[in-house]
């Protein structure tokens, strides 16, 4: 009675919830998985921290201590003789080779590996045997992880054992080489921002008026906007790009890579965009343009008043979609040449590959990239959950 | 200025055709001020087609359509124009989801009548008052059941102060017990004197409201009269045997 009475309380208090109805769990199922986190950890997280470890702490980087390592030199004939010569850059990679040679790196691969492996072998043989649905979930994931962790070990045990690992950091990670260009990365990620921005803009403008052109029930009216959308669909970004940077420049009218890269951007997400507002429009039910019309409105007061406002909203994510390609296409531009100050990440990244042949200036920039574009991506798959949920299309935005 | 005997709508020969199909086959009628018309008959009929060529949304093939003295089918009439005296409900309401109730009604009064902010809202609220909606004036349509949206509806099709009323079968998506608080509020109007133009399935509304009533089947109006006198003693066959089906 009394706890029928607190039940009810608990139930006014906060919403109704279902039932969970995976059942209890057990300790054997419960040390499988914290054996797979286990895993997967040691591989991972340790190898991160020793080599946080040895950035900050590992030996004072010198020629000498990297001869040591093997890799770390290459053999050199001059003359009758063979020399050891240290590759170049390989002091700046000299303590992620040291860290992942040491004592500590080696007994950890080798544990995380045999945990890894036992718990693959227990969760076999467990999981059918589980009672539970949430036992057997949890025997699984960690035999996953476990499986996850054991591989992982392997292949760094074999990446380290030979030559591979040095040249392999040597030419993607020897982030010494950016030493001087930190400065240029920033610039260079605001300029592939400006770039994608003033382009998507421009595009928005562009597109919206040829998809209304586009959706005209008159074939003049739709035909140029539909030739002028086939073109910039049809023709590469990159042959755009040249044709109008070289070719305008031999009609007398200069204008730079980056003004280049602005205008071509802007035409053609305007081509892209317009088949994206006219799937947007056309997705409208077409008894809002009845209702519109019935009060009296013209076709572009209906248009303007009644469908676009709603289209608009449903065309967000895939116009975002879009400017995520386009912050990616904007190091096309690196055709152009661009000038120094003007220079988006990628041109960055090429000129300092093309003065030190290191490979880590496109790691860099890959890491530019993935810092604007991922935050990107996240609010896309936010928004279109929005929408899907109704909240968006109701009220506001 | 009217040459049509005192009718306000008079519909002269009207065909319709979408592709091949002959949807409408001929229709002559003439409506007059203060009737309230009903139309059944069985689906693809025509009914919502007739309807719709009233206020010209679909433009008939061939026939005239002559509003208030005027042919609105004549490619030189202002069509916009014509609309703003004719109200048109829809089954599915068509309310703009992306606007309040308020906003859903004063948007056609400021940019096609020209009304301006206050007055708009003014007569936006005595439309609302009418259908009992006033305090979901500032409601978005996805927030009010499918009965309140379809009185929004109607409210914003009578703040444009039209001359004439359609109903495009408006109760038809409603869940039954929503239907009454609609079909309360069209008999209001009907009692007010609104000339009204009803396409419907609810045979008893039909009976009670309506002035007159016409049965469609196959693009033709095969009955024409007093709803009571037809509910009761049917003269065509197959007006005999839908009504036999839907009674």
């Amino acid at each position: 009675m009394i706890q029928g009475a607190v039940d009810q309380e608990q139930r006014t208090e906060e919403q109704e919830r279902a039932p969970d109805v995976r059942g209890g769990t057990a300790p054997l199922p419960v040390s499988i998985l914290a054996a797979g986190w286990g895993a997967i950890g040691l591989v991972i997280i340790g190898t991160v921290l020793l080599q946080v470890w040895y950035t900050f702490n590992g030996p004072a980087l010198s020629s000498s201590i990297c001869r040591t390592n093997p890799g770390l030199f290459r053999q050199v004939p001059q003359g009758t003789k063979i020399i050891l010569k240290p590759i170049g850059g390989a002091l700046g990679t000299c303590h992620i080779i040291s860290a992942l040679n040491s004592t500590a790196e080696t007994v950890l691969l080798w544990l995380a590996a045999i945990v890894g492996i036992a718990t693959v072998v227990a969760a076999f043989y467990f999981f059918r045997r589980m009672p539970t649905k949430r036992m057997r979930e949890q025997v699984i994931a960690g035999g996953v992880l476990g499986s996850q962790a054991f591989l992982i070990a392997l292949f760094v045990l074999w990446f380290r054992s030979g030559e591979g690992a040095t040249r392999f950091a040597n030419q993607f990670l020897n982030f010494d080489v950016l030493s001087g260009s930190v400065g240029s990365f920033v610039n260079g990620a605001k300029f592939t921002v400006m770039l994608a921005a003033g382009g998507e803009l421009g595009g928005i403008i562009l597109g919206l008026t040829l998809s209304l052109l586009a959706l005209s029930g008159r074939k003049s009216v739709r035909a140029p906007a539909r030739v002028y959308i086939n073109f910039f669909r049809g023709t590469p970004l990159i042959w755009q790009l040249t044709v109008f940077y070289f070719g305008l420049a031999g009609l007398g009218l200069n204008l730079s890579a980056f003004q280049t890269g602005l205008l071509v951007f802007s035409l053609n997400t305007g081509a892209y965009s317009a088949e994206v507002f006219r799937a947007g429009i056309q997705s409208i039910e077409r008894g809002q343009m009845e209702a519109a019309r019935s009060l009296g409105m013209t076709y572009l007061q209906a248009m303007r008043y009644a469908i676009v406002p709603q289209a608009v909203r449903r065309v967000i994510p895939p116009l975002m979609n879009e400017f995520v390609i386009l912050i990616k296409d904007t190091a096309l531009v690196v055709v152009l040449g661009v000038v120094l100050s003007e220079r988006e990440m990628f041109s960055v990244a090429q000129d300092g590959y093309a003065s030190s042949a290191n490979s880590t200036f496109y790691v860099a920039a890959a890491i530019g990239y993935l810092i604007i574009t991922l935050p990107l991506i996240r609010l896309v798959t936010f928004v279109e959950s929005r929408l899907r949920t109704g909240l968006t299309g109701i009220v506001g935005l | 200025m009217s040459d049509t005997g005192g009718s306000l709508v008079e519909l002269q020969n009207i065909h319709k055709w979408f592709g091949d199909l002959h949807v409408l086959k001929g229709i002559d009628v003439s409506i007059d001020p203060k009737q309230v018309v009903v139309v059944i008959g069985p689906s693809g009929s025509g009914k919502s087609t007739l309807l719709r060529c009233i206020n010209v949304l679909e433009m008939p093939t061939q026939g005239k359509v002559i509003f208030d003295g005027e042919d609105i089918t004549d490619i030189r009439t202002n069509v916009n124009k014509v609309r703003t005296h004719i109200g048109i409900v829809f089954q599915a309401y068509n309310l703009f989801p992306h606007k309040t109730v308020m906003q859903n009604i004063t948007i056609a009064l400021e940019k096609v009548l020209g009304v301006n902010g206050s007055e708009a809202n003014d007569r936006a609220m005595e439309q609302l008052k009418r259908v009992g909606l006033e305090h979901k004036a500032q409601a978005h349509p996805g927030q009010l059941s499918g009965g309140q949206q379809q009185r929004v509806a109607i409210a914003r099709a009578l703040a444009m102060r039209p001359k004439l009323m359609l109903f495009d079968e408006v109760t038809s998506a409603l869940d039954p017990e929503l239907v009454k608080e609609v079909l309360d509020t069209m008999k209001q109007l009907a009692e007010e004197g609104m000339t009204m133009v009803i396409v419907t399935h609810e045979m008893g509304f039909a009976r009670e409201v309506g002035t007159r009533l016409l049965f469609m089947d196959d693009g033709k109006i095969l009955e024409d009269g007093e709803p009571r006198a037809i509910f009761e003693n049917p003269g065509d066959d197959r007006c005999r045997d839908f009504l036999s089906h839907v009674l």
